[in-house]
């Protein structure tokens, strides 16, 4: 008999039983479709995380407060070496750093949490006082007016950039932190999925009355009056979004805060060749300004190998995950399929009279779990695209994202199941004795 | 036709060994049509078991059509019983998701037969068993009269050599017993061999032969 045959018996098979096929395959689709959004969650933060991390250049390099500890080989301990204490770092250290050779520039920032004011709304906001170098450093493109300027930083100018959030949220467009006697530490909350699918449906109409922008206006900070002279574009990114801060030049932030150490600064070298020479020179810059050594130089790769590290412990526990998902849906295929062969005992009796062979009911078994499982993973595979569809129109926080090899590899695995899992309940139909199976009850 | 000489049987439970089947000897020559009579528990279903290919004999010899059954491989008695042998049960033993036409068509699906002539000879048989137009109906939809007749379509669809039936009127009441028999009658008259196995003298009445089966013997 040829194999297409033995095939369509099968197909014939999980028709004739379909309601008892479709109760099986819900393992697989649910177990399917776990694997695939985990597995878009995992690549998706992963990518996120490398994103922001390698957006800030193979050139550059980080000078922060306190120390990372040295591993047993050598190397930086991001993860658990950090120390925790106060920063020392000034804005001197930052001048200092300028001298250094193969610097391209540096990039302060001083930041502390304030209020916003303007109109009668009060927003709290990350404060930064930074240079005019901020904007190109942190790929943080402008979405109206412009960035301030060196001769701004020198003047001390009372000019402000906003981050995008804070510039919706004075303009009354979107629930931020708010400062009143209720509720001074609310959390951020963005707008719900609904009112964003509304706003959407309903496009502009549902903003129309709303102020369309706040550069060429002053707001308060600190009771001080500045001008707003642009707005950032969204930029919403996990850890590092500039969405809910206010830009302004540091020389200005020192002049009208109590803020004195920096929280950081951003290192760029000349050359992605020179980056290990400036990184000793950084440090020894520096380290001729401080009594000790407070503050830790870190280059891309040291941070793109700590956050390694991260997305593996991400990738064990999806393998883990992913084995036991399989695992179950596998285990309940090959025990409905047993039962099924069970219940169809003397049909398998009355096939073997007919002239049946072993190999022919034994493929017949075979191929129904086979396809039941490909069914069910292709289904499951659906099920997760469409979630991950929705997700991504929907959710800004980080984007799921499901590679095509991700698509391919469960696939196969479905295959693998269906192929694993199938041995055992047609083995057991190809070995029953058909004297035996016609006299089933 | 068929031909057994000193066949055994026995059967195993726990420690005991229980002989069914002491020293068979038949013959049947193409075209007979032989009953096989006795009582419940002398070994008739064992004996159809044999002689349908669908056990293994312990000892003795078996020929088919010329064919040694005792030496071939469960593959080769597959194959014998999808060419040479049609099955009509006591019980129908149709397969109750496929429909009268497929049941019919199974054999077929077994075999080596091209399409078109798969088709046209099971509509031809269920035309002559007048059940044609139950074809797309399920098993279940039919009275026992029908399922009988769709049984032995089933069985002559293939052309066999040999027509094996296990207690055929069994299930049913008198009037089907008769057209089911007339069919039997009509079937052996176009030059099949047939084996009823049967209790029933009346059905057994309506062979050329009569042997029973007494202590696992044919007398």
């Amino acid at each position: 008999m040829k194999l297409f045959t033995v095939f369509k018996l099968a197909c014939f098979g999980l028709w004739s039983n379909r309601l008892r096929v479709l109760s099986a395959m819900m393992g697989v689709v649910i177990g399917m479709f776990a694997v695939i959004v985990l597995t878009a969650i995992a690549i998706g933060v992963k990518d996120t995380l490398m994103k922001q991390m390698g957006s800030l250049g193979a050139e550059q390099i980080l000078v922060l407060p306190g120390r990372v500890l040295d591993t047993a080989n050598g190397q930086k301990d991001l993860l658990s070496g950090l120390t925790n204490v106060p920063s020392t770092l000034t804005y001197d250290d930052a001048k200092a750093i300028e001298g250094v050779p193969n610097v391209k520039s540096v990039t302060p920032h001083l930041e502390t949490i304030t209020i916003a004011q303007y109109d009668e709304k009060n927003v709290q906001s990350v404060l930064v006082g930074t240079s005019d170098q901020y904007s190109r450093v942190q790929h943080a493109n402008l979405s109206e007016g412009r960035f301030f300027t060196k001769e701004e930083q020198a003047e001390e100018a009372k000019v402000i950039v906003l981050g995008n959030n804070i510039h919706e949220a004075l303009l009354g467009n979107q629930e931020v932190p708010v400062e009143n006697e209720e509720s001074s530490n609310e959390a951020v909350q963005t707008k719900p999925i609904w009112k964003k699918v509304l706003d959407k449906l309903l496009g502009e109409s549902a903003s129309a009355e709303e102020e369309a922008s706040l550069v060429g206006k002053q707001v308060t900070i600190n009771d001080e009056s500045f001008e707003v002279i642009g707005v950032l574009a969204p930029n919403a990114t996990l850890g590092s979004s500039t969405d809910n801060n206010i830009m302004l030049p540091i020389e200005t932030a020192l002049a009208t805060t109590d803020m004195k150490n920096l929280t950081k600064m951003i290192v760029e070298a000349a050359s992605i060749q020179s980056v290990d020479e400036v990184d000793g020179a950084v440090f020894n810059a520096i380290k001729t300004q401080h009594s000790e050594i407070d503050f830790s130089v870190v280059k891309q790769d040291q941070m793109l190998g700590a956050l390694g590290k991260v997305t593996s412990i991400l990738q064990v526990m999806l393998f883990g995950i992913t084995v036991t998902a399989l695992l179950i849906s596998g285990t309940g295929i090959m025990n409905v399929m047993v039962m099924s062969v069970r219940e169809r005992t003397r049909e398998i009796g009355i096939r073997k009279a007919l002239g049946a062979t072993t190999s022919e009911i034994m493929g017949q078994f075979f191929f129904e779990t086979l396809l039941l499982c490909c069914i069910g993973g292709a289904v499951g595979i659906g099920l997760g695209y469409a979630f991950i569809e929705v997700w991504n129109s929907n959710i800004e926080i980080f984007a799921l994202v499901l590679p095509m090899w991700a698509v391919k590899l469960a696939l196969y695995t479905t295959f693998g199941i269906g192929s694993l899992f199938g041995i055992y309940p047609a083995l057991k139909a190809a070995r029953m004795k058909p004297s035996r199976a016609l006299r089933f009850e | 036709m068929i031909e057994l000489r000193d066949v055994r049987k026995y059967y195993r439970s726990g420690n005991r060994k229980a002989e069914i089947l002491r020293g068979v000897n038949l013959q049947v020559e193409p075209g007979e049509y032989v009953a096989i009579m006795g009582k419940s528990g002398s070994g008739k279903s064992t004996m159809l078991n044999l002689l349908g290919a669908l056990d293994n004999l312990d000892s003795g010899t078996y020929e088919l059509a010329g064919k040694s059954v005792h030496r071939m491989s469960r593959g080769r008695r597959a194959k014998l019983r999808n060419e040479e042998i049609g099955f009509v049960f006591q019980h129908f033993q149709l397969i109750p998701n496929l429909s009268v036409y497929q049941n019919v068509l199974l054999p077929l699906t077994y075999g080596r037969k091209r399409l078109r002539r798969k088709k046209s000879r099971v509509l031809a048989l269920l035309d002559e068993m007048g059940i044609s137009n139950k074809k797309n109906q399920k098993p279940d939809r039919l009275s026992g009269g029908e399922k009988q007749r769709v049984a032995i379509a089933r069985a002559l669809v293939n052309e066999p050599s040999l027509i094996l039936a296990d207690e055929p009127t069994g299930s049913l009441d008198e009037e089907t017993t008769e057209s089911i028999l007339n069919l039997f009658d009509r079937v052996h008259k176009n030059g099949a061999t047939i084996v009823v196995i049967t209790h029933d003298i009346e059905v057994a009445e309506r062979a050329e032969r009569i042997l029973h089966l007494q202590n696992g013997v044919l007398v």
